[in-house]
């Protein structure tokens, strides 16, 4: 088949498994993995890693050897148990000496440290606004997190996690959370808002086209100068009022751009169903009483059905771009993950000034492939609909 | 009836649906209607006084006529972000809005006509090739996307413009002002052009292309005429009506486009203006900025049609004998 | 004297090849008027276009074409377009193309050759368009009109006065009078015959319609399938025709019009 030699389908097909299965193996979209602004693992190997230093009862020491400036974040969770009178404490050792994290006291209970609270920093001798981290990583070296007590613990379990500069294939927002999670996240929504816009607006224009077409008259004139009439229109502010006045969320969207974006498609099937009402067989039909409805429904529109599936097709990417204006302009929801509002949040939430361009290229270009691909696929259906298009083109 | 009068008459209509439509908007939400068009930080009293100034105590048909003769005189009322009058705000806007959308339609559409003459001329080249692809990639790229890659780029990386705002704060005065204003302007309008040129020179193109094949190309070309003439006096010619018309057909578009590139370059304008009512609940001013939006559409829709039977004699002629 | 000799024409459609022209070989006299004939697709407008040397990209030309001692083959486009095109050979096509351009007006596009090829200035050129438009029957004033204000027959009228605009030596006519009621196409023959005697230069007509060339022409070329398969006087062409196709030719007419008595 021809269809399976272009790119366009198997782009559109990769990127629906991607968007469906992707967000299931790489975790919630929305949970805070690193610091702001990390940088995707590949791109800068003198920023530090990610690393998680682990203490269970049975190690009670864990090292690492640091051969970057100080990490981005350092924070300290666990849970202890202690014999009966004991007393101990978790240290961090460097280069430069030795300083005590948490002392554990009593019978036993949990901790959680983070370089940003202000107790840790007056218990390191800091004052509250100074950050912790030059202090606990003076110089690259070796490091080492070790329980020292009177008697080893019952129980122990602690995770130092040092987030770095970097994570993850595309990086990290400005808050913190992972782009190729996000970017994932937007392929459901992104082609979710754009099928079923284009959809209901081909369900409403066909149904104009072929009304207009068929019956003509007044019926035809009023649905043709309203269609000339949206079309006279500047799209996005309407949008705009009618996101902001009616709500952003994804159903209400798709009704939005659905009943904006039908006139093309109504045209199309009219010219059709005009020059298919002349046509000998729709003549006989009518002379055999058969009722208008069946005559649009059984014959008018599956004659009509290969030249709609492409105006659908090449209508999506439309759909698309429109869905990523609205959100990139902050008119869509905010819980809707969706590429527009990845862009919102990185022009709005200082992407700019932090030179992150690795949270602006995946959705961005994202939607260029997505509407290229539907205008490929359009393209192609145009041309098995219409045979004569192939030689025009160049 | 005549085609001028009847052309005018159409125009009317679309206005009179976009009031309408703000009318019907903006006052048959759920709640209270006054919520929605008077401040809902006044005090009860002059709400009451509010209300009754602005008819909402009327009938809505009776509302919706005062409503119409309100806009018709582009009393819009109060904004309640800023408490000025919105056509004051509007007005003061337009002119950059209309800076913005003017020099890039002029410029996208001369560098298109020109890329698209000499593809055409010089069918099968790289410049033909390179034209069809941007023709190709401006239908699918987001505008904002490249905005957002070129203030990257150009503004961040490489700071060559600045980032946002359309003068320089404080702003300088004279002459200097000028210049501020255009070194803030180039950007964004230089993406726009970047954005629409692909699109402008591939119709171009093959338009050219066809009259280059057609009759009379034929014949001028027998006629032992220069490349410059045939190109320019015959296939131009030919092809400037229909060019007129996708300038009719882009407006709508490129008003949509001011919105969003205002609001990336934070420019001060009618598209950031109807943005920032809309995040505000500032429905008045929401109102008038996107009924002023459609008016300048309708009106420059009009002067495009003027334009094209101006270049076509057929279509003239046409207009003429149809009266 | 045009002189062509083993003309050869291709034209490339994609992969495909047409040979258009096969080997033609053909003298044509300034004195005389003479009528390319042949059925449709036989290679009588290539042949035309040959002659101007105006190809369709892609189409290659072979042979030998010499005017008043002129090799054509070996003139450059610029000097083709300065100093042959409209100079030497100028054409009127088929009356049903619209073969102006439709955004100028007559006057514009008669006076533009003048301006180009004779160096007059605009006012002069208009001046000299008015009076020939005078010369085919057309008012003055109509330099003034576009293309499409005219009917079929006014429209070849002007197309002739164009033609002559710069006082060629040879008029082709690519069918002048196809899609022309009878009365107006005897018009316009007449016309083209007069103006071509009186001025002295040779005309080419071509036709497909065997009546209309025996009635105009002083010799007659028959085309078949790209090759000039018969040639000479019209009247010995019609009494003995020289080969099998003229005949059929000749018999198709016959029977034309036997059916029209009828
Ligand atoms: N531009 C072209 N490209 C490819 N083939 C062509 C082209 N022009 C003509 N041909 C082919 O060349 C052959 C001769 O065509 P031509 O137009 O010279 O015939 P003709 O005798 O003028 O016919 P008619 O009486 O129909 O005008 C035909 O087979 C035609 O299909
Ligand atoms: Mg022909």
């Amino acid at each position: 088949m021809n269809l399976l030699r272009r790119w366009s389908p198997w782009a559109l097909l990769l990127l629906a498994l991607a968007g469906l299965i992707g967000p299931r193996l790489t975790g919630d979209a929305e949970e805070i993995v690193a610091p702001p602004f990390a940088r995707p693992l590949w791109l800068d190997r003198s920023a530090p890693p990610n690393r998680h230093l682990l203490l269970s009862t049975k190690d009670l020491e864990a090292s690492l050897d640091w051969q970057w400036g100080p990490p981005a974040g350092f924070a300290l969770t666990g849970t202890y148990r202690l014999p009966e009178g004991a007393s101990a404490r978790l240290s961090w050792t460097g280069p430069e000496g030795s300083l005590v994290l948490a002392e554990l006291t009593g019978a036993g209970g949990r901790f959680a440290l983070d370089g940003r609270d202000i107790a840790f920093r007056l218990r390191l001798g800091l004052s509250p606004f100074q950050s912790p981290l030059e202090r606990l990583f003076p110089e690259p070296g070796p490091y080492r997190l070790r329980y020292e007590g009177t008697t080893p613990p019952e129980e122990l379990a602690a995770d130092l996690h040092l987030s770095g500069g970097r994570w993850g294939l595309l990086g990290t927002d400005q808050r913190g959370r992972d782009v190729f999670r996000l970017f994932l996240a937007g392929i459901f929504v992104s082609l979710l808002i754009g099928l079923a816009a284009t959809l209901l607006a081909a369900l409403l224009g066909t149904t104009a086209g072929l009304l207009g077409g068929y019956l003509g008259g007044a019926v035809d004139g009023a649905l043709m100068r309203l269609a000339d009439l949206l079309l006279a229109l500047p799209l996005l502010p309407i949008l705009m009022v009618l996101a902001g006045l009616w709500g952003r969320g994804l159903w209400q969207l798709i009704l939005i751009l659905g009943l904006f974006s039908w006139m093309g498609t109504a045209r199309t099937v009219r010219a059709l169903t005009l020059s298919l009402r002349e046509a000998p067989f729709v003549e006989n039909l009518r002379a055999l009483g058969a009722p208008t409805w069946y005559i649009l429904g059984r014959h008018l529109l599956p004659e009509a059905l290969p030249v709609l599936l492409a105006t659908v097709t090449l209508g999506v990417p439309g759909a698309i771009l429109a869905e990523a204006g609205l959100a990139f302009l902050g008119l869509s929801d905010p819980r809707l993950l969706s590429w527009g509002r990845m862009l919102h949040e990185a022009h709005s939430f200082g992407a700019f000034t932090a030179g992150a361009w690795w949270i602006l290229l995946p959705p961005g270009l994202g939607i260029v492939t997505v509407c290229l691909a539907f205008l490929d696929l359009g393209r192609f259906l145009e041309e098995k609909a219409d045979p004569r298009l192939r030689e025009e083109t160049p | 009836m005549t085609y001028w009068s009847r052309r005018l008459l159409g125009a009317l209509t679309v206005l009179f649906f976009v009031l309408t439509l703000n009318f019907a908007l903006f006052r048959l939400m759920p709640g209270d209607p006054v919520a929605s068009l008077i401040d809902p930080r006044f005090s009860p009293e002059s709400k009451e006084a509010l209300r009754k100034a602005y008819g909402l105590d009327r009938p809505q048909a009776e509302q919706f006529l005062l409503y119409l003769k309100r806009t018709v005189t582009f009393d819009f009322g109060l904004s309640f972000i800023s408490g000025r009058p919105v056509w004051q705000e509007l007005r003061n806007r337009l002119p950059h809005t209309v800076a913005l959308t003017g020099s890039a339609l002029a410029l996208s559409g001369l560098i298109g006509t020109f890329l698209g003459v000499t593809a055409a001329r010089r069918r099968g080249g790289l410049l033909e090739r390179a034209t069809l692809t941007a023709g190709a990639l401006s239908f699918s790229f987001p505008s904002f996307f490249l905005q957002l890659l070129l203030l990257l780029l150009l503004a961040v990386f490489w700071p060559l413009f600045p980032l946002r705002g359309s003068v320089s704060v404080p702003a300088p005065q004279g002459a200097a002002l000028i210049a501020d204003y255009l070194h803030h302007l180039a950007l964004p309008v230089i993406s726009l052009v970047l954005l629409s040129f692909g699109s402008w020179a591939l119709y171009v193109r093959n338009l050219m292309v066809k009259i280059l094949g057609s009759e009379p190309l034929f014949l001028a070309r027998a006629k032992g005429l220069p490349e410059s003439i045939l190109l320019w006096r015959h296939a131009f010619r030919t092809a400037l009506p229909p060019l007129l018309t996708l300038v009719l057909l882009s407006l709508p578009g490129l008003l949509s486009g001011a919105v969003i590139t205002e609001t990336v370059f934070s420019l001060h304008g009618v598209g950031r203006f109807l943005l920032e009512s809309i995040q505000g609940q500032d429905y008045p001013a929401a109102g008038g900025a996107f009924y002023l939006l459609a008016l300048v559409t309708v009106a420059s829709n009009l002067l495009a049609d003027a334009a094209y039977g101006m270049a076509d004699p057929r279509i003239r002629f046409e207009r003429e004998r149809r009266r | 004297m045009i002189a062509v000799e083993g003309l050869r024409l291709d034209y490339r459609t994609g992969i495909r090849r047409v040979r258009a022209l096969d080997g033609v070989d053909l003298v044509l006299r300034r004195a005389a008027t003479t009528a390319i004939v042949g059925e449709s697709g036989s290679g009588k407008s290539s042949l035309v276009t040959a002659l101007l040397r105006l190809l369709p990209p892609g189409a290659s030309l072979s042979g030998k074409i010499t005017v008043e001692g002129r090799n054509i083959m070996s003139l450059s486009e610029k000097e083709l377009s300065a100093s042959y095109r409209w100079t030497t050979v100028s054409l009127v096509l088929q009356g049903a193309m619209n073969a102006f351009t439709p955004v100028l007006t007559l006057g514009r596009q008669i006076a533009e050759v003048l301006e180009v090829h004779r160096r007059l200035s605009r006012t002069e050129a208009m001046g000299k368009a008015a009076a020939l438009l005078e010369e085919t029957g057309l008012p003055r004033s109509w330099t003034a009109r576009y293309p499409h204000e005219l009917s079929g027959g006014q429209k070849q009228r002007a197309a002739i006065a164009m033609a002559l605009a710069c006082d060629p030596l040879y008029l082709l006519a690519d069918e002048p009078t196809t899609a022309l009621d009878v009365i107006t196409q005897a018009e316009i023959v007449t016309l083209l015959k007069g103006l071509t005697r009186w001025r002295g230069l040779g005309l080419v007509l071509v036709t497909h319609d065997l009546a209309l060339a025996s009635a105009v022409a002083d010799r007659l070329v028959v085309l078949q399938a790209g090759r000039v398969v018969d040639e000479g006087p019209t009247e010995r062409l019609l009494d003995a025709p020289g080969h099998g196709h003229t005949t059929s030719l000749l018999e198709a007419l016959k029977t034309l019009e036997a059916s029209d008595h009828d």
